[in-house]
């Protein structure tokens, strides 16, 4: 049985944010300025332009996803929970 | 009197469903193929089932099922002949691929003379075995990648080791999103710590550096340890490649670091660990060896500490998290694929998900652990 981590329910919920380079959407998270979760699906992961090409290398983080998220906290789209 | 109970006027109850009845769809690894290459059979208790490792005269490493179709012989009692286990009980012979070669007292082999081969590979001086209770093959996507090093004349050997540990082995896996144990419980203080879940890998970034408060992880003499940097993926359910380097004045050395295990039933399972250390400047010879032997030293001490958690704590669905605690439960969906048959593993399992983990609270906290304990043992001594 796959549960629900309950820090999204009582805490900052997951909100779409694009990515200004690939236009994908994932669902982000921010619980504080210095945390974040991304919830990517296949169509998002398909477009990301800076993924490897070669399956199963370890890809740490897209820099303009990361850019993309933080501009989007900035500008108040993507919530941030005060200190 | 309130009408209404809010949430934090509740118990919070622990919650914990049976422990599952199937074990993990994946490669598992045995341990150092070596250690079954020697011509004889050797016993696995692995899947809540009984096997026989051996290695044929043909040098292919072979793992059956222990007993013997014919009368339940135990063929981990047997011997090896040519390129077949024989049994103990009756002497019928028994290939790799699960079938009766031969039964020396009679004219033929009967039909239905085929016993349960798991598929094994031998690579990178480790021995694996593919488990999957639907009984389908390995897939090639879900192949163990070659590790960079191992066999290599300018890394160390092997430093490999195990240990057995009643519990469920979810426990180990939950330390892959667990950063605020690693300072506790292991005396490391991690100041960056990243996951990432994607398909059948999931990957632990931490960085740390060294604490003053701890014995530190080198002989007196030798230069200061500064910090460390660990990639470390799961392939799969049951096996991490940890690519982990340790920072010193002047130096780094680099290693990696195997840490796997195998279900033996429900509640009990082989913790195995393995470093081989890369041999370089300042690092030469049997400097490589001793640190490689040194560091299997530390990885035991980790895992013994990990288990005296694991052995005294109960088993826990509902983890409650602080947001400094790491995806358990995105960990748990992911670990959770292995476990249901290959149709009907669903997108959220294995799509792509990361979580950054914010350290700056941690690092405060420990620092000022850190210097607490400094000054303790500083007024202990007499030194202030
Ligand atoms: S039980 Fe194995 S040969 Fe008879
Ligand atoms: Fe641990």
């Amino acid at each position: 049985m796959v549960r629900t981590d309950e820090r999204l329910i009582d805490g900052a919920p997951m909100q779409p944010v694009r990515c200004l380079r690939c236009s994908a959407t994932v669902q982000a998270r921010k619980a504080s300025w210095q945390q974040t979760s991304l919830q990517w699906n296949a169509e998002a992961a398909g477009a990301c332009e800076e993924r490897p090409a070669e399956r199963g290398e370890r890809f740490e983080a897209c820099g303009a996803l990361r850019d993309s998220v933080r501009a989007a906290a900035v500008e108040g789209s993507l919530e941030v929970p005060e200190a | 009197m309130s009408p209404t109970r809010s949430d934090h006027d509740t118990v919070r109850t622990i919650e914990a469903q049976e422990l599952p009845t199937r074990f993990a769809r994946g490669w598992h690894c045995l341990g150092l193929s070596e250690r079954f290459g020697d011509g004889r059979p050797h016993k696995v208790r692995a899947f809540g089932r009984d096997l026989v490792v051996f290695r044929g005269g043909d040098g292919n490493l072979n793992v059956l099922d222990a007993h013997c179709r014919h009368m339940g012989g135990n063929l981990a009692e047997g011997t090896v002949k040519g390129n077949e286990i024989a049994c103990p009980f009756h002497d019928w012979r028994w290939g790799g691929d699960g079938r009766c070669k031969q039964i020396p007292y009679s004219r033929r082999v009967p039909l239905r003379a085929r016993t349960a081969a798991w598929t094994a590979l031998d690579q990178d001086g480790l021995l694996f075995v593919w488990n999957d209770p639907e009984g389908k093959p390995p897939p090639e996507e879900v192949a163990i990648p070659r590790i960079e090093g191992a066999g290599r004349e300018d890394w160390t050997g092997w430093y490999w080791n195990e240990l057995v540990v009643d519990a469920n082995c979810r426990e180990v896996v939950d330390n892959v999103v667990d950063m605020a144990h690693f300072f506790y419980v292991h005396y490391s203080f991690p100041t960056y710590f990243k996951n990432v879940f994607e398909g059948h890998v999931a990957t632990q970034y931490m960085n740390g550096v060294g604490r003053e408060d701890v014995q530190p992880p080198s002989t007196s003499g030798s230069p200061k340890m500064l910090g460390n940097t660990s990639v470390a993926s799961y392939y799969g359910p049951s096996f991490m490649v940890d690519d982990l380097t340790y920072h010193y004045e002047g130096m780094d050395v680099e290693s990696v670091l195997i840490n796997c295990h195998y279900p033996v039933d429900a509640d009990r399972f082989v913790l195995q660990y393995g470093v081989i250390v890369r041999r370089g400047e300042g690092l030469e010879g049997e400097a490589a060896d001793e640190t490689a032997a040194q560091m299997a030293g530390y990885i035991a001490k980790g895992f013994e500490q990990d288990i005296e958690i694991w052995q005294s704590k109960a088993r826990i669905d509902n983890p409650l998290l602080c947001e400094e605690d790491g995806p358990v439960y995105q960990l748990r969906r992911w670990y959770e694929q292995f476990y249901v048959d290959a149709d009907e593993v669903t997108p959220e399992m294995v799509d792509r998900f990361e979580f950054e983990l914010d350290t700056t609270r941690p690092v405060e906290a420990w620092r000022a652990e850190v210097e607490s304990n400094l000054a303790q043992r500083a007024a202990e001594s007499g030194t202030v």
